[in-house]
């Protein structure tokens, strides 16, 4: 079953067209990496997603049912304002600077969206708080500020932020970009623990070493269209279009 | 770690030792130094019989009972000839020459300061605090996407802050009366308040819309893939991150409130500015201009102070 799929996506920044014509497909339980060149409209393609980016056309469905149709920049369908938020939370976002609440503790950090969203018990949310914690490697870190915690462990922690409103799909926005890189690594293992665990991920990401271990199909995207798309043995050993290879050799 | 922690905690205690002790034994002397302190009689008996006389009908007495001592003063109104009696410490002391004479001139003008003082920040208090909170709305109405009432909160800033004070007050306390007999209002102190109220709703206004949107963008964002509704994250993830932003710029609203409350004279309001001039007036003297700006000095110090903890308490997160 599609958990994202997406129909002649378009979207354009005034002149600039950042995507073209992009059909996107991500079934249940694969972990998916976007790769490409700065500038390909990786990002923008995942922020369409959920809302962070109007698209200019364009359908989404999300768990097999029609979330957004735009036509001309202008709204043709969006479903019911409930339906809307819940298809929403279906999805999950990581960001590439991390954007935690500055003035909330770890634990609140976590804790915030289910009380107030899901209108969540409050022992409740914080029992899921404790072992989302636990799971990211951040049990004793929970009553620290932001602030106060390295880069790799704040985005460990918007990972168990995002967790606990139990996503379907997990999307992640170059969640190592922003980071040094011997801090790299302790993310990329809770995102991989995490894919491991069946999690449906979608990635952007520059790191090709989590995108050929952990990845079960590596999209390369460029210009805003998606060039080429395959398992990761073949777009990284054999791939077939121009500017993927020239793409693959560049970096590696 | 022990040692350090040990001795960081140790000295300030054997300071606040020396200072509890050096504090108990002036309280002690000023109780001891207030019993000794001789009845008001004592003081007006000394002025003498043959000045009152002469005075006549334009004799003036005023008695003033501090702390630990008295002050009485035997006034003659037509050429401010005055006798000064200080009393402490069982004594009875003549004030009227030398260098004692302005210091009983301020003592006997305290009073009427310090009421002046209380108009001046209990007016700036209330009118900050309640424009503090009308300013949050018309923050958020400035920045909201329909467009009339974007347009309407930012007609009211703009007319608050392109007109004087001055002429804004001149207007509720004397204009709307004109307009119509029912906007008549009899109190000056309302007067002031409502005048201040919405003129410095309008500068804080601006003030925390600038705060609101320095705050970093992402922060909306990640709000939104949570599913927090706009008024929640405003509410819980917004706000309470501008209010540090927001402390020092309000503090600084709120001390230039404090010195323009100084216009509610042309009201005939009597704050510490209205006070001062008509002592200066009676009292043929400039002299007393210079206790009305330490007071103002004492009373703005010690709101920085105050706006000072609150910005540390409210930024224990950074």
């Amino acid at each position: 079953m599609a958990l994202i799929r997406t129909e002649n996506l378009y979207k354009s920044f005034g002149e600039l067209d950042v995507l073209k014509d992009v059909n996107l497909v991500v079934e249940q339980g694969e972990v998916v990496c976007i790769i490409g060149p700065s500038g390909a409209g990786k990002s923008t393609l995942l922020r369409s997603l959920n809302q962070l980016e109007k698209i200019t056309s364009g359908k989404i469905f999300i768990d097999e049912e029609l979330f957004l149709h735009r036509e001309k920049n202008s709204t043709v369908f969006r479903t019911a304002s409930d339906i809307y938020k819940r298809l929403l939370l279906e999805m999950g976002m990581v960001f590439q600077s991390f954007n935690l609440f500055p003035h909330k503790t770890a634990f609140e950090n976590v804790t915030l969206a289910p009380i107030h969203v899901k209108k969540m018990k409050k022992s409740e949310a914080e029992e899921i708080a404790r072992e989302l914690l636990g799971k990211v490697g951040l049990a004793e870190k929970a009553d620290e500020y932001p602030s106060r915690l390295s880069g790799g462990q704040q985005q460990r922690l918007a990972i168990a932020r995002a967790l606990a409103m139990q996503p379907k799909i997990m999307l992640f926005d170059e969640p190592t970009s922003a980071l040094d890189p011997e801090l790299v690594g302790e993310v990329l293992g809770v995102m991989k623990d995490l894919a491991e665990s069946g999690m449906t991920m979608l990635v952007v990401t520059h790191e090709m070493g989590f995108a050929r271990d952990a990845a079960s199909r590596v999209i390369f995207m460029c210009d805003g269209m998606m060039t080429e798309e395959g398992i990761p043995e073949k777009i990284f050993m054999e791939p077939e279009n121009l500017r993927t290879k020239q793409f693959i050799n560049s970096i590696l | 770690m022990n040692i350090r922690d040990g001795t960081s905690i140790n000295i300030p205690r054997k300071r606040l030792l020396v200072n509890c002790v050096v504090l108990v034994a002036a309280l002690a002397a000023c109780v001891a130094l207030a019993f000794l302190k001789p009845p008001a009689s004592a003081l007006t008996e000394r002025i003498s019989p043959s000045f009152i006389e002469e005075a006549g009908d334009k004799y003036n007495e005023t008695v003033y009972d501090y702390a630990v001592f008295n002050i009485a003063r035997g006034k003659d109104l037509r050429i401010a000839a005055a006798e000064t009696y200080i009393g402490i410490a069982g004594q009875v002391f003549s004030v009227d020459t030398g260098f004692m004479r302005p210091v009983a001139d301020v003592l006997l003008w305290l009073p009427a300061l310090l009421e002046g003082a209380k108009i001046t920040v209990s007016l700036s208090i209330i009118a900050v605090f309640v424009g503090v909170f009308m300013s949050v709305f018309l923050a958020l109405g400035k920045m909201s996407k329909f467009k009339p009432l974007s347009k309407a909160c930012g007609a009211y800033i703009f007319f608050f802050r392109g007109t004087p004070l001055l002429m804004q007050l001149f207007f509720v306390y004397y204009g709307l009366p004109q307009i119509s007999s029912a906007l008549t209002i009899n109190n000056k102190f309302l007067a002031a308040f409502i005048a201040f109220t919405l003129n410095s709703a309008a500068y804080c206004a601006e003030i925390i819309r600038a705060a609101i949107q320095s705050i970093d963008k992402g922060q909306f964002e990640a709000s939104r893939t949570l599913g927090l509704t706009y008024a929640q994250t405003m509410r819980l993830i917004i706000i309470p991150q501008s209010i540090r932003r927001l402390i020092p710029p309000i503090a600084n609203e709120f001390i230039m409130v404090l010195k323009d409350v100084s216009l509610v004279s042309i009201i005939a309001l009597s704050d510490l500015t209205h006070m001062t001039r008509s002592i200066s007036s009676s009292s043929n003297s400039v002299l007393v201009y210079i206790p009305a700006m330490i007071i103002y000095l004492i009373i703005t110090a010690f709101f920085s102070f105050v706006f000072d903890r609150l910005e540390k308490r409210y930024s224990v997160y950074q």
